[in-house]
């Protein structure tokens, strides 16, 4: 009986040691796991990038970047919800472009109001649709030319530094009203992308039954974005929504709204007339669709 | 002759006899040493059953949301349970193969493990949901569960009616341990580093009371897999009071708390990546520590209560009744909205996915060149690039907290718990001399619950809504169908709640069986059957937005009227030479956990669900000629009406989706040899084989349906001639035994071949056949429909020999004392190419649309390899 009583220690011992392998403390994570932490300061501003390579930018041409050049910006537009693929666009107080990079989910680690840094040099700068983008060149096989792509995930991380936490009270987000005589005005597409707001618009195709981007209703076989109209005033916005996005299959809502995102430009490469060279705008999520007053 | 050998043996008598052994009890210790490893593979859920378990726990490769309890019979710890087959006759073959070709996962017959059954006391103790038992309920228990009886399906036996894959009755009354203690200490490079393990009985003491305890630890900081760990604890208790001579009752209790980290499969690029078989894609470091992301906890508490009833001398009457709750789950990491997926093998992270590595005509622009060296150099940078980043992980949840939003990364449990009783009744009776029978009841409930919790949220603040993300794109955010419990629409999910999907299936299983046997002048005779009742019924507790009206609540109850019998001989025609056959047929009810079409989400049973029929003949001769004894068998089973899930993450679809073959027709045939040349008492030679195939005979009625479909698509699935996978359909092995002064030497080398990898039904699904163009429909010359058929071809590992040593040495210490030293050397040739098994991907080299993808899906199986040379060394004190 004895014995019976050690093996009962010898058991509830046993099983005491038996404590849980598997407990891990939270990483405290001093510097940011992704990115380059040893970018310094912005040297320049994000208009002033655009003035400089304005010629290269409308031509959809490209060029890279020699000098030591760092620009800083606030995250105003991403993959949150997929309507946005494979690009952010950032902003600072004088202007917004776009960052292209081959990944996925960046949302993740940059959500809107995130500070960031890129350092350009190596990077390539350039125009598709004459729209400012910051990438690399890559070679398009269906047009056998050069153009200004989407930087790799790993050339991302090591020309970008995240600064700080994501904050969405900051100066750089205060979108530019957008208004109709703004949208006349042709130059103002030059300095595409602006990080705007629509006020009090609503979609034309919003009937209470259409849905944002129905695959029955995309573009063509190879393009998957269905094309959505909103006007201020009298002048067009495009919106090309992906039937991708977590919204595609959601019903339009009636209303005005007021509309914050990217205003942004697509100029056919191939023609020199008006029409082809349209104010189009880039919606992260339609919870940035704010119901208008 | 004669003479020589009796003074021989009288000779060797009295040298045992004067170092106090018996001759006969030294060969029962070196069998029992050479035997030890057997028990051990057989009951440990680490080696081999760990094996099949990853197998599922990977077998999908997209997501988180992985495992459907309808391929949990690729989960667990169960391959061994064909593998540790028993039979009552002292049949070399099977008590070597288990043990010898378990470096392979080999499966007796490559029968699936469901059908082997296992009793204890007389109860039968397989899942009923998925029909196998499983062996982590014993893990680490190995002495306390050695003795035990088995049968083959051909064989009679005293406990039960077996399965075609056998069946084995473990004894756990206390009075059958052997007074005393016994501690075992064993140090090896496995999936744990040490165990020890205590046992002691009282033996039957004076007072008609037994008791046995035994407790065990298992333990890895990190196995030799990478990444992998082990925390297992195991207790065993038995009292038995023999109240008199005509009864007897008896109360066991025990369990197996365990904790383990899994390895998982990867792709030959993987591993060429990893330079190594082994790279387990599960863990990444945490604070400079190795995390898994795939934990098991187990834990599987089971009382038995059992009454021996001596009627008379000629008849006993063993009742018994069992009662467990199993806790088991496996965690894995779950991510959100449109996050990247984080598992660093995810093939869009393979530098195969820049452009077609398989096209040698294919010449690859600069950019995708760059692209691909850019992820090679990644992969190779450092071994943190191919592991989880956990620290990657944190930061985007620390950044949702931020914004507002909620967890994008989490680690969620899959639950598949179970409360079973089971009861049992079996009367055995002596009619004469020659004439025997059994008659029995076996009687079951089951209850499997099977949900998902949150375990971790990686340092988010929220998880937010129960929410299907693969339907927000098809139904809107805000649509009563994205919602996975539509009666608690706005609960929001935390730390340890249940979510997803949460259902029930009960199954009510009674089996009334009977055996006789005839046994006269050399001719055995035996006859058995059984009938049996099955219920089986889903309930689910959570109304799911996919399927508001099918969900919730009760399935309805499908039952199943099924049975069998079988009859054979055994003719000993002059003590040198036997003869046995014998045949049997068999239906038994589907398995629960093949019957529902889409069971995380639905209500609804496979249409066209029947019984599964078996047909099973085999016959074998055996012969003893002087010192070379020798069993050749053939074998025939044919399967028919076999019904088998796969769930899985459709990429095209972009759907958690579920294939349902009906109607299956497999059959597996073969033969096996054993043969033993005692050279002279010490030195013995032994060959074991066995060649089999094992396959899909017909293309099968398909049904494919994904969460959020409100009705299956029918679609053939052609399957005829994928081989039926994770077993070597060929191994062979020549070894040799040496025994000397009480030193035990075994070596053997072995070969395996013709191991396939499991079959994809996706890849095989007409539709797909169709949009890759290997399934085209014409009209014949006489207007007939002709289909021409392009069948994917089944990846099979290459053929290879492993070497395997040991060697033992028992030794006698005072007062009766004895120590057993044992090592195990497993494949000494450090073979590290063979495949043990693996699967093909559930997905397309082509969109929907015929558009190719680039990376090549088809020519990327997840595959398993053997393990490395590893060493085992049990230390045992008999005091």
């Amino acid at each position: 009986m004895k014995t019976i009583k050690y093996l009962f220690i010898l058991a509830i011992s046993l099983f005491a040691t038996t404590a849980c392998m598997n407990n891990f403390d939270d990483p405290t994570l001093e510097f940011p796991p992704i990115g380059n932490n040893n970018i310094g300061e912005a040297t320049t501003t994000i208009k002033d990038l655009k003035v400089k390579y304005a010629s290269t930018i409308k031509s959809n041409g490209y060029e890279q970047f020699t000098d030591d050049i760092v620009i800083e910006g606030v995250v105003v537009a991403n993959d949150e919800t997929g309507n946005v693929y494979k690009q952010i666009v950032i902003n600072d107080a004088t202007g917004a472009i776009i960052i292209g990079v081959n990944d996925v989910g960046i949302y993740a680690t940059l959500p809107i109001g995130q500070r960031i840094r890129i350092s350009c040099k190596d990077l390539f700068i350039g125009g598709y649709g004459s729209l400012a983008q910051i990438g690399i060149k890559y070679y398009n096989a269906k047009y056998s030319e050069y153009q200004i792509g989407r930087m790799s995930k790993k050339e991302f991380r090591d020309h970008m530094r995240i600064v700080g936490e994501p904050n969405t009270n900051q100066e750089e987000l205060t979108p530019l009203e957008v208004t109709e005589e703004f949208l006349d005005n042709k130059t103002n597409k030059d300095s595409a992308p602006i990080y705007a707001v629509l006020k009090g618009v609503s979609f034309k195709e919003a009937d209470g039954r259409r849905l944002f981007a129905p695959e029955e209703e995309q573009i063509s076989e190879t393009n998957t974005a269905v094309e959505r109209n909103v006007y201020v005033g009298n002048h067009k916005v495009l919106f090309r929504m992906s039937t991708y996005a977590d919204f595609a299959n959601t019903v339009i809502p009636k209303g005005k709204f007021d509309i914050y995102g990217v205003l942004t430009r697509y100029r056919n490469p191939g023609s020199n007339s008006d029409s082809n060279d349209v104010w189009q705008f880039m919606l992260t999520s339609t919870d940035d669709m704010i119901k208008a007053e | 002759m004669k003479s020589i050998f009796n003074k021989f043996a009288l000779l060797l008598f009295c040298c045992m006899s004067a170092i106090g052994v018996s001759a006969q009890e030294e060969m029962k210790l070196n069998k029992e040493i050479k035997r030890d490893p057997m028990l051990r593979f057989a009951q440990d859920t680490v080696l081999l059953g760990e094996y099949n378990e990853m197998l599922q726990a990977s077998n999908d490769d997209k997501d988180s949301f992985t495992f459907s309890e309808g391929q949990l019979d690729d989960d667990e710890d169960l391959i061994q349970g064909s593998s540790s087959m028993v039979s009552s006759n002292d049949d070399y073959f099977l008590s070597e193969v288990g043990y010898l070709f378990s470096p392979m996962r080999f499966r007796i017959r490559a029968y699936e493990n469901q059908y082997n059954n296992v009793y204890m006391n007389g109860v039968l103790m397989n899942d009923a949901e998925r029909g196998t038992f499983s062996f982590g309920m014993i893990g680490g228990l190995n002495d306390a569960t050695r003795n035990k009886e088995g049968a083959t399906y051909l064989e009679n036996n005293s406990f039960g009616y077996s399965n075609i894959g056998g069946a084995s009755n473990i004894n756990t009354r206390a009075s059958q341990y052997a007074a005393g203690h016994k501690l075992s200490l064993v140090g090896c490079n496995r999936n744990y580093l040490a165990r020890v393990m205590y046992t002691y009985s009282t033996g039957l003491m004076n007072n008609g009371w037994a008791l046995t305890g035994s407790a065990s630890y298992r333990w890895a900081n990190e196995g030799v897999i990478e990444g992998t760990f082990y925390n297992s604890f195991g207790y065993f208790l038995s009292a038995q009071k023999v109240i008199n001579d005509n009864h007897s009752i008896s109360i066991t209790t025990w369990g197996s708390p365990t904790e383990r980290g899994q390895q998982g499969a990867a792709t030959e690029e993987a591993y060429w990546l990893a330079n190594s078989h082994y790279y387990n894609p599960y863990w990444g470091y945490q604070n400079g520590e190795k995390r898994n992301s795939r934990v098991v906890t187990s834990f599987e508490p089971t009382v038995l209560f059992t009454w021996d009833w001596q009627i008379d001398r000629e008849t006993k009457l063993t009742t018994s009744v069992a009662g467990k709750y199993s806790n088991y789950a496996t965690t894995a990491l779950g991510w959100n909205g449109n996050a990247a997926d984080p598992r660093p093998n995810y093939y869009k992270n393979l530098p195969s996915a820049e452009f077609d590595v398989w096209d040698l005509n294919y010449e690859p622009t600069d950019d995708e060149l760059a692209n691909w060296q850019e992820s090679y150099n990644y992969w190779k940078a450092s071994k943190s690039n191919r592991q989880i980043n956990w620290d990657q992980l944190y930061f985007a949840n620390r950044q949702a907290n931020a914004s507002g939003i909620d967890a994008l990364y989490y680690i969620e449990k899959r639950h598949n718990d179970q409360m079973a009783i089971n009861l049992s009744s079996v009367l055995n009776h002596e009619i004469d001399k020659n004439n025997k029978f059994m008659v029995g009841i076996n009687v079951g409930t089951t209850k499997g619950m099977h949900y998902k919790t949150l375990d971790d949220l990686l340092g988010s603040n929220s998880y937010g809504l129960d929410i299907d993300k693969f339907s927000i794109g098809d139904f809107g955010i805000n649509d009563i169908q994205v919602m996975n419990d539509v009666d608690n629409p706005n609960r929001i999910i935390k730390k340890g709640d249940v979510f997803n999907y949460d259902y029930d299936i009960n199954v009510n299983k009674a089996n009334l069986f009977g055996q006789f046997t005839h046994n006269i002048d050399g001719f055995f005779f035996y006859a058995g059957a059984n009938i049996e009742g099955t219920t089986i019924e889903r309930y689910g507790n959570m109304r799911n937005g996919r399927a508001v009206h099918y969900s919730k609540g009760s399935s309805g109850t499908a039952k199943f009227l099924s049975g069998g019998g079988k009859i054979g001989f055994n003719w000993n025609i002059d003590g040198n030479n036997t003869i046995s056959a014998g045949f049997g047929l068999q239906e038994n009810a589907p398995l629960a956990a093949n019957s529902f079409i889409a069971p995380r989400v639905r209500n609804d049973f496979v249409s066209g669900l029947t019984n599964e029929r078996i047909w099973n003949q085999e016959i074998s001769y055996r012969f003893a000629y002087g010192p070379i004894t020798a069993k050749l068998s053939g074998y025939y089973t044919l399967i028919s009406n076999a019904v088998q899930l796969s769930a899985f993450y459709n990429d095209n679809e972009n759907q958690f989706t579920y294939l349902t073959m009906n109607g299956i027709e497999k059959q597996h045939y073969g033969a096996e040899l054993a043969v033993v040349y005692n050279a002279t008492s010490s030195l013995s030679f032994n060959f074991v084989g066995s060649i089999g195939n094992a396959e899909y005979m017909n293309d099968v009625d398909g049904s494919f349906i994904s969460e959020s479909d409100t009705k299956p698509t029918e679609d053939k699935v052609y399957m005829r001639g994928a081989h039926i996978n994770g077993t070597p359909l060929t191994a062979l092995s020549l070894g040799v035994d040496y025994n000397i002064k009480g030193w035990y030497l075994n070596a053997s080398v072995n070969y395996y071949d013709r191991v396939y990898i499991s079959a994809s039904p996706y890849a095989r699904l007409g539709e797909t056949l169709k949009i890759n163009g290997n399934l085209t429909e014409g009209i014949g010359s006489d207007g007939e429909t002709v289909t021409e058929i392009q069948r994917p071809s089944q990846f099979k590992g290459k053929g290879g020999f492993m070497v395997d040593a040991s060697i033992g040495k028992s030794i006698n210490l005072r007062g009766g004392k004895r120590l057993n030293i044992n090592l195990m050397l497993n494949n000494v040739l450090n073979n590290e190419n063979m495949i043990t098994g693996g699967y093909e991907q559930n997905r397309n080299n082509k969109y929907s649309d015929g558009e190719d993808r680039t990376y090549k899906f088809s020519k990327n199986p997840f595959l398993y390899y053997a393990s490395a040379f590893n060493a085992y060394l049990n230390i045992g004190l008999r005091f």
